[in-house]
């Protein structure tokens, strides 16, 4: 890696008043330090560039305030330097302001930033802490959720942003709000066909939310509705009888055929995971019993190929279809479990986790032998072809 | 008052002493004295329809002071408002609207009391149900004060009235977003939200239960064209018939609309094909001799003529057949090429389906007609004169 002399020079060149195209190429490479473990990690030792960096990206030409951005991007992506780029919170707090801006071009860089730095438990709170003081989570959900906030942003990271901070009991009690309209509105984006880092992001976080089994009544009350969403994205084209039709949510009726599901497997997961969260108390089960979301799943896990997936969703039927659970385990989530029943399970999930991915290698191993066969057989049919010619 | 500076009550004696003497002036009449106290404003209950100064002095005096030309719009228009409150109070949401809209019209510069003004008239207008004009009012109202939450509420309100759900929900995330925990909106919100969801629903199962009707007429059409059967178009061919042929199948047929299947009898029956694909076809039989008809409504295409006969003439006859000539061995069925003028006999025992499927029968108004007749009969000498017969 570079020499303190050398680090020194960038240094002197990170300057507001140098030379723009020396300032242009310093922020260049440095850029391309950070695209690797070595960079970040030497550029960690050197905070000094970093409040440089910081301060480039108000510099006026925008070529060198973007790599700027860039940079603390990758840098925040890794964790270890999550401490020296928090060392002076007030350049953060300014920076997040930004994003209030609508006229700000940088404001998606900014929430991949922040983003970053919510991943992590300790850096997530520090950062909770702040953001509800110098902007406000509500604010942050309203831009979210705002068609044309700013022209030049689309803010999809603001997605993955509130699925992080929902790590954060505070977090999650405030998106849960009764008496404000908040979750509520990131409902519809599980369906958000142009972005799947948005559509990731917030099933992330109704996935945290529903960790809180105290609120489970209020999320599937009629008033908040949360089940459609959470079986939108998992539901198909098939056609479905009148009466299995009537039985459906609303939402979830007579969907055309030219209904798409969710294309991401780990999207797909977390909600089936999030739908099991549901099911934990007796009062999630009896509304499940009531909206009659059985044909939805059945049709699902017909059409599922991925084998994690189909397990989530085998897990879920079995709630569905099974029979209650005898007294004092009703809460699912909340039962004892006795240390050697809990050592057993442990062993019995690592167990099926190992299953599964032998499963997941034999299926791509008779996948490859398939395509083998076929250029194989379509090989041998080229040579009797040109045999022919011939 | 003349207050005499001594403390001698004579001034107030004298003044005493005169009631005992004369009767004062302007009193209520022994008889009407109820109508009269009606008049006086202060102890009127109802407000008259219409102020004249002759017989409402005072209140036209009232009048005159609220509407006074002479004060500044803002006053002016604080009148008008309080006016039109007084209405809206009494549910006299029109005269209220009235109040509100000259209030309005002072053009006063204090926006406070021209937002007030515009949301209690989109709220009269709300209460006579023209939700139209409530929204255009509350819009107004939102644009001068953009955080007004009655505004807010009243426009949330008209949209969802107006079925304009989609709108409701974002009249509703507007005002939320400067009254985060307002009671009222979150529901509103909540109502708007679940209508529009409905609604959606609603216009999903439409568009199946379209696709499916669509299927159904297609299958129905295809059933009729793979047989050969030939449909009458009676409404005017939207292309020119070649070669002054009759229309030829393939292509008339993919002209027709599934109009030239509609019968004309008032039953409204319609030609359908079952479950087991077999079609049955509502079918009139013609009895010209007496001028009077029957009708099947659903002859089955794999029935045939003799027991359907055997049905309507088997065990009783018809009123109308006088002679009583009318017994099913005696009949004999034609069905009229009108073109070629020619009658086609058709022996009862045939299939209804391979009548229809034959080269000169076509299916008029949806309903294949049959000529049915007493072999041999004067009628059927007169009938089948200058006719050509034959067989199928």
């Amino acid at each position: 890696m570079l020499s303190d002399f050398e680090a020194a020079e960038l240094l002197s060149f990170l300057t507001p008043e140098a030379r723009p195209d020396v300032k242009g190429h310093t922020t260049s490479y440095i850029l391309g330090l950070s695209g690797n473990r070595d960079g970040c990690r030497f550029l960690r030792t050197k905070p000094d560039i970093i409040t440089a960096l910081f301060a480039l990206t108000s510099d006026p030409s925008i070529a060198i305030a973007k790599d700027c951005y860039f940079t603390l991007i990758n840098l925040s992506a890794d964790e270890t330097l999550h401490q020296v780029l928090l060392t002076d919170i007030k350049v953060l707090q300014v920076m997040m302001k930004k994003v209030l801006d609508p006229e700000f071009v940088f404001s998606d860089q900014i929430c991949s930033i922040l983003s970053n730095l919510t991943r992590h438990l300790k850096t997530c709170k520090i950062m909770f802490k702040v953001l509800q003081e110098d902007v406000g989570v509500a604010k942050l959900v309203e831009i979210f959720c705002a068609e044309s906030f700013n022209k030049k942003a689309k803010f999809h990271h603001l997605g993955p942003l509130l699925s992080n901070l929902t790590q954060l009991p505070e977090a999650r009690s405030f998106m849960m709000d009764k008496d404000r309209c908040v979750i509520q509105r990131l409902f519809s984006y599980t369906q958000y066909q142009a972005s799947v880092v948005r559509r990731g992001g917030v099933v992330g976080t109704l996935r945290n939310c529903c960790f809180d089994h105290a609120h489970h009544e209020w999320l599937l009350s009629d008033d908040v509705d949360i089940l459609p969403f959470l079986m939108l994205p998992l539901a198909g084209p098939e056609e479905l009888t009148e009466k299995e039709n009537d039985g459906l949510p609303v939402d979830l009726q007579y969907l055309p055929e030219d209904k798409k599901r969710e294309e991401d497997p780990d999207i797909r997961k977390m909600l089936l995971e999030t739908l099991l969260l549901l099911t934990a108390t007796k009062a999630g089960r009896d509304i499940f019993e009531k909206k009659s979301v059985y044909p939805i799943m059945r049709e699902f896990h017909k059409w599922e190929t991925d084998v994690h997936v189909t397990a989530a969703c085998e897990k879920l039927v079995e709630v569905l279809i099974g029979d209650e659970p005898e007294p004092g385990m009703e809460n699912l989530l909340e039962v004892d479990i006795p240390e050697e029943v809990e050592e057993k399970l442990t062993k019995a999930d690592a167990r099926e986790q190992e299953e599964l991915e032998k499963e997941q290698e034999r299926m791509k191993q008779e996948e490859e032998e398939e395509k083998k066969k076929r250029s194989d057989t379509e090989g041998s049919e080229k040579e009797q072809e040109a045999g022919l010619i011939r | 008052m003349a207050a005499p500076q001594d403390d001698s009550d004579d001034g107030m004696d004298e003044f005493m002493e005169k009631f005992k003497t004369t009767t004062y002036k302007n009193a209520f009449s022994k008889d009407n004295w109820e109508e009269e106290f009606d008049k006086i404003p202060m102890f009127m209950k109802k407000a008259p329809e219409e102020i004249d100064s002759q017989s409402y002095p005072e209140l036209a005096c009232l009048q005159a002071m609220i509407h006074d030309e002479d004060a500044p719009p803002e006053e002016q228009a604080a009148n008008l408002k309080d006016e039109g409150n007084e209405f809206f109070k009494e549910k006299n949401y029109k005269k209220a609207i009235l109040s509100y809209t000259a209030g309005l019209n002072k053009k006063c510069g204090d926006q406070n009391i021209n937002t007030v003004l515009l949301t209690n008239r989109a709220a009269a207008h709300f209460h006579l149900g023209n939700m139209r004009s409530a929204l255009k009012d509350a819009a107004a109202a939102k644009k001068i004060k953009p955080d007004h939450l009655k505004a807010l509420i009243r426009g949330a309100q008209s949209c969802i009235e107006l079925r304009s759900f989609a709108e409701g929900v974002q009249w509703c995330d507007e005002g939320l977003k400067v009254h985060p925990t307002d009671k009222k909106l979150q529901e509103l919100r909540a109502t708007a939200d679940k209508h529009k969801r409905a609604a959606e629903r609603d216009t999903r199962k439409a568009k199946i239960r379209e696709k499916k009707l669509h299927g159904e007429k297609e299958a129905l059409l295809a059933a009729i064209t793979d047989r050969g059967i030939k449909l009458f178009q009676t409404s005017k061919p939207r292309h020119r018939e070649s070669d002054g042929e009759e229309e030829s199948s393939s292509a008339a047929l993919s002209q027709l609309s599934l109009d030239c299947l509609s019968s004309q009898e008032a039953t409204g029956a319609r030609v359908f094909l079952d479950e087991q694909h077999i079609l049955h076809w509502p079918v009139l039989f013609l009895y010209p001799e007496h001028q009077q008809t029957d009708f099947i409504s659903a002859f089955c295409e794999n029935d045939c003529f003799v027991n359907h006969l055997a049905l309507m003439f088997g065990e009783e006859l018809p009123p109308w057949d006088a002679d009583r000539k009318y017994h099913p061995q005696n009949l004999q069925l034609y069905f009229e090429d009108e073109v070629k003028d020619t009658l086609y006999q058709v022996k009862p025992e045939t299939l209804l389906l391979k009548v229809l499927q034959h080269k000169r029968f076509f299916v008029k108004a949806g309903s294949p007609s049959f000529i049915v007749v007493v072999k041999g009969s004067p009628f059927w000498e007169q009938f089948s004169t200058g006719k050509k017969i034959r067989g199928l």
